[in-house]
């Protein structure tokens, strides 16, 4: 329901985007604009920014707005059609009447309201009514559907006044079917004359992904201009987060800076379920190790988790299917993304062609290239729990651990090029690393060493066009770990033989001493190819006791 | 880890030759080394004291370039004397079993008086 918005004072950093939405119909009107389709990572807030302008345009009077919200349970075309359709008359009415309770009694037959609409001297819109009836009474599939499409259009022009049509999830009006699922492709396009009117401007979410080939449909094409949302800033997020902690009685421990935040990256959807799992598991002083808690309740158990869950449902039509999919989006989140290949039915345990019609949905939906912590946490708390047999509360320790692991960690990135006397560029990196955690400085200069030997690998036999070596050095306070990654040729540690000098002096082969090193200076080595990169993950244990 | 451009000198003390790389040992380094020697030994010097107090790192082409000098004077059953070594240097070279190739002194004084009267 439209009404059911955040209070205004809490919708922070959209003042904008709302501002051009309210003046949307009088662009409209000069051909200065069209159709609005609002783009923006899940949970961003594009419902809510259709809601909050829903509420404005309906206190101020100047533009009627109407939000319709399209239901997997309403895509037969003729329950569609009813729903649209009186949807629109009650949120009409509720409109001109000031009186948000007749929008919100949707169980009200509207024969109930031709009283009130003959008060009101609509007498237009029984005409609608009776007509929008007789096509339901003659099971004229075709015209229940246009008629309802066009209402909006239809009081525009009678009243002169603009609509704003607000279609939540658009991108599921392209599944509107007759009698059963797919059986009527296409129907979506009959917004198209709505849309092209001047009096009516559309304001539009939904997938970008399945949008797309709808927005390139003939009738629509070119009349829908994309608006992004895009994250809030950290500190009106931490702003929003704490508004949602005052309302629920909650208060933050002192000194608290809400540092953990960072991973929800301004989703204003997340950070309010992030609050709101505080108030559900009674904190009532919340500290930073409150919110890594709540948060492993979130993607395993609460909103958030629930939402994601609802999502992929739409995706898949078994459970065999539904393992499937979790499988390829773990492979996708530990390598980085999906590569080709046959590789992939082994990893879903499908065959190539359901392996495939996977692959596309996913990609249609999204999800696969979304790089967000929250949605990736949820799947592997899933995929503990579906795959590997584990129960909720391991699911939620293992994410825990992560977390509170993370923050005793610290992390630099560091890029070179593949030139000469580069690698003594992370040589002289690695020391003040290795200095700031009081790293003994005799062993610095061993993995000085052993650094500037697997970069010096990568230079000399990688045969990388993009010519760069990528590094990482997490320090944690039990162990250094240090990632060094180049695209090109692959390299492998069994490739490596161990000669020893007499025979390499014998053979004549001076060459190959690297990895020999590296091997006796580091705990651990190992050797991954991610998509065309070689990764080789360098590990020190430190002894905190010496 | 200072960062020295490398360089290399080298002095003759009678029949024998001193070799002083400075700074990084790597590829391009460690050819100016074998030169430098090679120089020695095609005037007939079979002694080669390399004094490494001024070698900071080392990488594992510059290795392998020492070995190459190794193996020349070996092919002329010459000598070589390693002094004044870091410990990061020593261990390196132990960990790849270079160490049993070569004579090592703590200081090139040292190498110098064994190489005149073949006692420590």
């Amino acid at each position: 329901m439209p009404f059911n918005a955040i209070p205004a004072e809490d919708f922070l950093n959209r003042e904008p985007e709302l501002n051009y939405l309210k003046g949307l119909s009088k662009l409209k009107a000069n051909a200065l604009g069209g159709d609005v389709f609002l783009d923006g990572a899940r949970g961003m807030g594009k419902t809510e920014l259709q809601k909050q302008l829903y509420r404005i345009l309906f206190w101020e009077n100047n533009v009627v707005p109407f939000y319709y919200s399209f239901k997997t349970a309403n895509l037969k075309g003729t329950y569609f059609a009813q729903d649209y359709f009186t949807g629109f008359v009650r949120q009409y009415i509720s409109f001109v009447k000031k009186d948000p309770s007749i929008a919100n009694n949707v169980a009200e037959p509207l024969q109930r309201l031709m009283p009130t609409i003959s008060s009101l001297g609509l007498y237009w819109l029984i005409d609608c009514i009776e007509d929008f009836q007789g096509h339901v009474n003659k099971n004229d599939f075709y015209w229940q559907l246009v008629a309802a499409i066009s209402a909006p259009v239809m009081a525009a022009q009678k009243m002169g006044k603009p609509v704003i049509v607000m279609l939540d999830d658009f991108d599921e009006a392209a599944h509107l079917y007759e009698s059963s699922l797919g059986d009527a492709h296409g129907l979506i396009s009959l917004f198209g004359e709505s849309m092209r009117n001047r009096l009516c401007p559309h304001v539009i979410t939904g997938s970008a992904g399945a949008l797309e080939p709808i927005f390139t449909d003939h009738s629509l094409i070119g009349m829908t201009e994309r608006m992004r949302l895009g994250p809030l800033p950290e500190d009106l997020a931490i702003a929003l987060f704490r508004a949602h902690l005052t309302n629920l009685k909650i208060t933050c421990a002192p000194g608290v800076q809400l540092e953990f935040l960072d991973l929800l990256r301004g989703n204003p959807f997340y950070i309010k379920n992030l609050a709101k799992a505080a108030w559900k598991m009674q904190k009532n002083v919340i500290t930073e190790k409150d919110l890594i808690e709540c948060y492993s309740f979130e993607v395993s158990d609460g909103e958030t988790a629930f939402y994601w869950a609802s999502v992929f449902s739409r995706y898949v039509k078994n459970p065999a299917q539904s393992k499937a999919m979790l499988k390829l989006l773990m492979h996708a989140i530990e390598n980085g993304g999906i590569e080709d290949g046959k590789r992939l039915s082994m990893v879903s345990g499908l065959g190539e062609a359901e392996t495939e019609t996977l692959l596309n949905a996913l990609t249609t939906s999204g999800i696969m290239r979304v790089k967000d912590a929250v949605l990736h946490d949820f799947i592997h708390c899933l995929y503990m729990k579906e795959i590997e047999g584990r129960n909720v509360s391991d699911a939620r320790e293992k994410i825990e651990a992560k977390y509170i692991q993370e923050r005793e960690e610290s992390c630099f990135e560091l890029v070179i090029p593949m030139s000469s006397n580069a690698e003594l560029v992370v040589a002289k990196a690695v020391e003040q690393i290795g200095k700031n955690i009081n790293l003994d400085a005799e062993f610095l200069n061993y993995l000085q060493l052993a650094l500037i030997e697997v970069c010096i690998n990568a230079i000399e036999h990688s045969g990388s066009y993009e010519k760069k070596v990528f590094l990482k050095f997490i320090t944690r306070p039990d162990k250094l770990e240090i990632i060094v990654e180049n695209s090109g040729r692959p390299f492998s540690l069994e490739s490596i033989k161990e000669v020893p000098v007499e025979e390499k002096m014998r053979l004549g082969m001076k060459r190959g001493w690297g990895y020999k090193l590296v091997h006796k200076i580091m705990d651990s080595v190992k050797v991954e190819r991610v998509n065309d990169r070689t990764r080789v993950i360098l590990t020190k244990n430190i002894d905190n006791g010496s | 880890m200072k960062s020295v451009q490398f360089s290399v000198a080298s002095r003759r003390e009678g029949d024998a030759a001193i070799i002083y790389p400075k700074g990084y040992l790597n590829n391009l380094s460690g050819e100016n080394l074998v030169i430098e020697c090679g120089i020695y030994i095609g005037k007939g010097i079979t002694k080669i004291v390399v004094n490494f107090s001024e070698t900071d790192l080392i990488n594992s082409i510059g290795i392998s370039m020492l070995l190459q000098i190794i193996e020349d004077l070996k092919n002329i059953k010459g000598t070589i004397c390693c002094t004044n070594m870091s410990k990061l240097l020593r261990d390196t070279f132990e960990m790849l079993g270079l160490m049993q190739h070569m004579l090592v002194f703590p200081v090139e004084s040292d190498a110098l008086t064994y190489l005149k009267t073949g006692k420590l």
